[in-house]
């Protein structure tokens, strides 16, 4: 048999429930043994892949529990094996996954939730970019302004959910906030970002989703205000910036070279 | 001709694997170790703070990068897309050095395996590697340690023993061996040959580095595997190995690598000390 027909056949093996008997027969050892060497190898490719989720969903695993996680993940694993060998960004497709899962359906959020996890990994290793700092901001001639277009920092991620998804999270942090206070019937829009190189969460207002998310289409300052103001009677543009601004979410993009926030 | 562009050398010492939940001690003080390893794909990312932390301590320590995905015993050839990250991460950092494994972790449709698959020793498998490994060094701008794998399982058909398959490919591409003893020990018990017999056929001149680490022991239905699991102390008959290479090869960087149940920084650095204590009688008797 030629290597490449061998490495196929032990690649079917590792993610397969029993490997094919025409495999065995080109191994070494006796019989019985031949089986048990290769359940080896897969038993460290699955597992391999499964800390990869592990560590990326940690409060989805929670939710439904270790040994449920451990069979919906290696399933998973087995349907969806990474492409790249790349694991930080292994697992993306994974929150889809447990959305279309039918024995979890009664835990409607669990989708939403590992959706959070996974901006928080994103996060983690998004590429650096320079803040927008209020100083800057503050040389921009006011004549510039509105239409100014403002950039999120690489780090940022905004997810809407109609469940309490930042609350829930949060319940499940060692300090977190008590289970029992979380309102299921509470939708909740969440900023993940990295902040001095830790990734941080914070609800947002209706209005300052908007805002972010007109921001991050590159809409200009004032239209994206507009927006937010028309969507959310208590958006104040001043509070909702100057939040932002202090907290590094803003950064300068190099498309900003040539106009107001050039360098 | 080999490109070799590597800096300078690891320092015949004992170093460490750095492992993330290490570094807030290593960004918090300079610790007593004389050089750190890296698992390249841990640093592949744009940013964050693992990346920073490594550009923070890479002016204090002499840095090895040990890459696990890039599968040189692909038949199918190699990833350029990978081969380009890693380059990038390397012109980066300047490694002292660079090292990968005899093994293979990609299937030939592309699908990444992440663990260190066996490949058997034939003619056809030999050019495989000796093919990606030229290619490796030319992408890389490096010259590459190439380290001999713990084997769970052999192949029914082999042209070649694994001593003499490494032989032959430092001799063919010129790369350079990394002597993983804790490996050479856990495949010999597993398959029921002498751990120090292929002391005396490993191309022991080109070794640039030497692992050590420890090892699991499993019993299903009574018979006994080792399992190379980066778990746990380093075993004594690995020690005893360890000795028995270091006399051969003179002294060399050894690392001591711990992957899973990772320990406190202290007991790590008190297993360099150990092997330093190997190197230093090595340097006694070799005067």
């Amino acid at each position: 048999m030629r290597w490449v027909e061998l490495q196929t056949s032990l690649h079917q093996a590792m993610l397969a429930h029993s490997p094919d008997p025409a495999l065995l027969a080109l191994l070494a050892g006796p019989t019985g043994e031949r089986e048990r060497r290769l359940a080896v190898y897969r038993n460290n490719v699955r597992h391999a892949l499964l800390n990869v989720l592990e560590a990326a969903f940690p409060v989805s695993r929670q939710l439904i529990g270790e040994a449920c996680f451990t069979a919906v993940g290696l399933t998973f694993v087995a349907q969806h094996p990474p492409q790249r060998p790349v694991l930080y960004a292994y697992g993306g497709g994974f929150p889809g996954f447990l959305a279309a899962f039918q024995p979890l359906a009664d835990l409607p959020w669990l989708a939403d939730i590992a959706r959070l996890e996974w901006a928080r990994n994103e996060a983690l290793f998004a590429p650096e970019a320079p803040l927008l700092t209020p100083t800057r901001l503050a040389a921009v001639p006011p004549e510039q302004l509105p239409g100014l277009s403002i950039w999120l920092h690489p780090s940022v991620r905004l997810l809407q959910s109609r469940w309490p998804i930042h609350a829930i999270w949060d319940a499940h942090q060692p300090n977190g906030g008590p289970l029992d206070a979380v309102d299921l019937k509470h939708a909740q829009s969440v900023l993940v970002w990295r902040l001095k190189n830790a990734v941080v969460q914070q609800p947002l207002s209706a209005g300052e989703f908007v805002l972010l998310t007109a921001f991050a289409a590159h809409r200009p300052l004032a239209e994206a205000a507009e927006t937010a103001a028309g969507d959310d009677a208590t958006f104040d543009l001043a509070t909702a910036l100057a939040r932002f601004l202090n907290q590094e979410v803003l950064a300068i993009s190099d498309q900003h070279n040539g106009n107001a926030l050039g360098h | 001709m080999t490109p070799t562009r590597n800096r300078a050398a690891l320092p015949n010492q004992a170093g460490i694997g750095l492992r993330h939940p290490h570094l807030p001690e290593f960004l918090a003080a300079s610790q007593p170790v004389a050089w750190l390893e890296i698992h390249s794909e841990n640093y592949l990312a744009p940013g964050g703070p693992r990346v920073a932390a490594l550009e923070r301590l890479r002016g204090d320590y002499p840095l090895s990068c040990h890459g696990v995905g890039l599968s040189l015993g692909s038949a199918e050839g190699l990833d350029r897309a990978h081969l380009a990250r890693l380059r990038a991460l390397y012109d980066r950092f300047e490694p002292e050095l660079v090292s990968e494994h005899l093994a293979w972790s990609t299937a030939p449709d592309g699908t990444f395996l992440a663990d260190l698959l066996p490949l058997p020793y034939t003619h056809e498998t030999l050019q495989v590697v000796a093919n990606n490994l030229d290619l490796a060094q030319e992408a890389l701008g490096r010259r590459l340690l190439l380290e001999n794998p713990a084997t769970y399982l052999r192949f029914s058909e082999a042209d070649w023993d694994e001593a003499d398959f490494l032989a032959e490919l430092v001799h063919r591409t010129g790369c350079g061996l990394l002597l993983d003893v804790n490996n050479l020990y856990v495949s010999a018990r597993n398959h029921g040959t002498d751990p120090v017999a292929p002391l005396a056929r490993l191309p022991l001149k080109a070794v640039g580095e030497i692992h050590i680490a420890g090892h699991a022991r499993v019993v299903i239905t009574g018979s006994e595997l080792l399992i190379d699991d980066h778990g746990s102390a380093v075993a004594e008959p690995v020690w005893d190995l360890l000795a028995a290479a270091l006399s051969r090869t003179g002294p060399k960087p050894v690392l001591v690598e711990w992957d899973t149940d990772i320990p406190t920084l202290p007991v790590l650095i008190a297993e360099a000390e150990r092997a330093n204590v190997y190197l230093r009688e090595i340097n006694h008797a070799m005067g």
